[in-house]
């Protein structure tokens, strides 16, 4: 019965219910759009990190220090961290090298590089199998081939494993290709295009000891940052470094951490948005219903006269500001998820390759809150007026 | 209609009304002392500024006397809070207004039905009492017409009907015919007198002689105080 009469009050003044709930359709239709994008750029980037093990980690020397020859990380460092450091699964070399690569009479410049197991990159394979533990004992010729380069290499397709490539005179026997990535702008593809073991690398590919960096993997990720520590500490005990030459360090929750930063600032504007709009938005609520009261307060008398009771009429007014500040904030809704659906599709799933499902939860739950929020702040007050006036007063307001 | 009820509808004893705007005191009622008998049609008269809307409130439960004693249907309501007195209005009173004041944008059955949705009768038994109600005032086949469908005196029918729905003790109209044209009074006065017949208490303000005399009984105000009750003498043609 309130809620029949709140949408016929409403529908009695269609221009002005339009009017009063326009701010709140801009204010949570901005609010709800940027909720959107934020959303799926921030899926798009962890879509993207996936592709890297969670349990590994990559140590580099800083490259703007001046002993950056003493600083650098030796290949006999890597087992004496592994036997030193607790929680260290391997201890791997991180390198590569463009190589002019060629079967039959297919050539391509692709980047070799070295891998271990679990691989660099954890994205799923094609055909074939990943490098295993036998190939990097025995340093086996042996390679995986991204997409890419199996593209390029057998443009006729198929599975090409047992084929074999060449890097110049070393030949490596295709054991299996990674699946294609997603394609976008942002994407970045991790591990190189033809990865061999990094035993069969360091044979081939390494003079002397000094290498680029190494990765490391963890039997333990809940104390992957400790033994990040760890390793760096040893490493400078190993050169003879003091603390003052800096070793970087990479992992994907790190990382991961500093974009949600960014995504925590991008948020905070926006809820600042979001809260001048429903302030300037919920004033006109509250306006229009001192308005609406004011012009009825004959019929809050009549109604008092025939035995409502204050609360009816603060219910009322009150439903009446709830259904208002809703239709307008669901309003808002839909086209903010509409905008953000558009957005989505036209350009960020160009720039990633991935749109984020469109987040119908936490849209409600952020529209509803707005609605609650501006009935209880806006629509209080001139409810409680209504409910307060004097029958005989109002039986006689012309 | 509350027949075995052994309680006068209204008592007044004493009631005075003096309104404070600020410093100033504006005495209105002076020492209102009367009854009024169940089934009893009471005609209210006097000068414009003698009280008639101020005693009519004080009866109605919009207000209370500043000194007296009010008792309706057996109880005490003289000193009641405003929730009190809205349980009062909505269960015991009936109020008819010289303008209607109807909802607009509503039909008739549910301005008719007002009254039960307060006292939280649900929905189904509310259309049926309204029907009832308007089958009773002779307005059965409006039902669905909104007020702006209607005529003055079909708006005033339906206003009736609303004033009835509760089965109230007392009938309160202030000036019902104020507004309607003379054919179109007569019939809610016959209506009036329908109602009177059937064993509801009536009353009503007015300052028209000929409305009065429809009354059984009529009380003239002067200056806050009741200057003369005596039964009307006119019959009804
Ligand atoms: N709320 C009020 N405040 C002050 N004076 C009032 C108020 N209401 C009525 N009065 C005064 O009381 C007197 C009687 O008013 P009212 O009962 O409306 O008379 P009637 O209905 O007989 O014309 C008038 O002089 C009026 O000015
Ligand atoms: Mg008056």
């Amino acid at each position: 019965m309130y809620f029949e009469e709140a949408v016929r009050m409403l529908l009695a003044n269609p221009v002005r219910t339009f009017l009063t709930i326009i701010g709140l359709i801009i204010g949570v239709g901005a609010v709800i759009s940027i909720e959107v994008l934020g959303h799926s750029m921030a899926g798009s980037i962890s879509e993207t990190l996936g592709a890297l093990a969670d349990n590994s980690f990559i140590i580099f020397p800083g490259t703007m220090q001046g002993d950056f020859q003493k600083a650098a990380i030796r290949l006999s460092d890597l087992d004496a961290i592994k036997n030193s450091v607790p929680n260290i699964a391997s201890a791997t070399p991180v390198s590569g090298t463009d190589e002019l690569i060629r079967y039959g009479h297919n050539l391509g410049r692709f980047f070799l590089s070295a891998d271990s197991n679990p691989p660099f990159a954890n994205t799923p394979i094609a055909y074939g199998r990943r490098i295993s533990d036998d190939d990097i004992a025995n340093a086996v010729d042996v390679t995986v081939i991204s997409w890419k380069a199996y593209n390029r290499l057998f443009p006729a397709g198929g599975d090409p494993t047992g084929s074999s490539i060449y890097a110049g005179t070393h030949r490596y026997v295709v054991v299996g290709v990674r699946a294609q990535p997603r394609q976008g702008a942002l994407n970045v593809t991790f591990g190189g295009d033809v990865s061999i073991p990094y035993t069969t690398y360091v044979r081939e590919y390494v003079h002397g000891d000094r290498i680029l960096a190494a990765r490391f993997t963890v039997n333990d990720i809940s104390t992957l940052p400790q033994t990040e520590t760890a390793v760096i500490n040893r490493i400078r005990e190993l050169r003879q470094v003091g603390p003052d030459v800096r070793y970087q360090s990479f992992d994907k929750a790190s990382f991961t951490q500093g974009i949600n930063g960014v995504f925590s600032a991008i948020t905070i504007v926006v809820a600042l948005i979001g809260a001048v709009s429903l302030l300037v938005a919920g004033i006109g609520v509250m306006n229009i219903m001192l308005v609406s009261i004011t012009e009825r307060t004959k019929e809050i008398g009549t109604r008092k006269a025939i035995g409502a009771r204050r609360g009816q009429i603060l219910a009322q007014f009150f439903i009446e500001s709830l259904m208002l500040s809703s239709i307008g904030c669901f309003i808002g809704m839909a086209i903010g998820l509409g905008i953000g659906g558009f957005v989505n599709s036209v350009f960020i799933i160009k720039l990633t390759g991935y749109t984020a499902p469109l987040p119908y939860a936490q849209a409600m739950a952020i529209t509803a809150a707005f609605a609650a929020f501006v009935t209880a702040v806006f629509g209080t007050y001139p409810a409680l007026r209504a409910a307060a006036l004097d029958p005989i007063e109002a039986l006689r307001y012309e | 209609m509350n027949n075995g009820n052994p309680h006068p509808a209204i008592v007044l004893r004493a009631i005075t009304k003096t309104y404070k705007t600020g410093a100033l005191e504006v005495p209105v009622l002076h020492g209102i002392d009367c009854n009024v008998a169940r089934g009893e049609y009471v005609a209210i008269m006097g000068p414009s500024g003698s009280g008639k809307s101020t005693l009519m409130n004080i009866i109605g439960c919009l207000d209370r006397p500043t000194s007296g004693t009010y008792v309706l249907d057996g109880e005490d309501v003289s000193n009641l809070n405003d929730n009190a007195l809205a349980e009062i209005r909505l269960k015991k009173l009936g109020f008819v207004f010289q303008g209607f004041n109807l909802l607009a944008r509503t039909d008739a059955q549910k301005n008719v039905a007002l009254p039960l949705f307060y006292a939280g009768i649900n929905g189904r038994e509310r259309q049926r009492r309204a029907m009832a109600v308007l089958d009773e005032v002779g307005l059965r086949d409006r039902a669905h017409h909104k007020p702006n469908e209607l005529s003055g005196g079909q708006q005033q029918r339906v206003a009736i009907a609303r004033a009835l729905i509760n089965d109230p003790a007392v009938l309160l109209a202030d000036e019902p015919t104020g507004n309607l044209d003379t054919k179109t009074s007569a019939d809610i006065m016959a209506l009036f007198d329908k109602l009177h017949d059937g064993g509801r208490t009536i009353l009503m303000v007015t300052h028209d002689e000929a409305i009065a005399r429809r009354a059984r009984r009529i009380i003239r105000l002067l200056d806050g105080l009741i200057v003369a009750d005596e039964p009307s003498s006119l019959t009804v043609p």
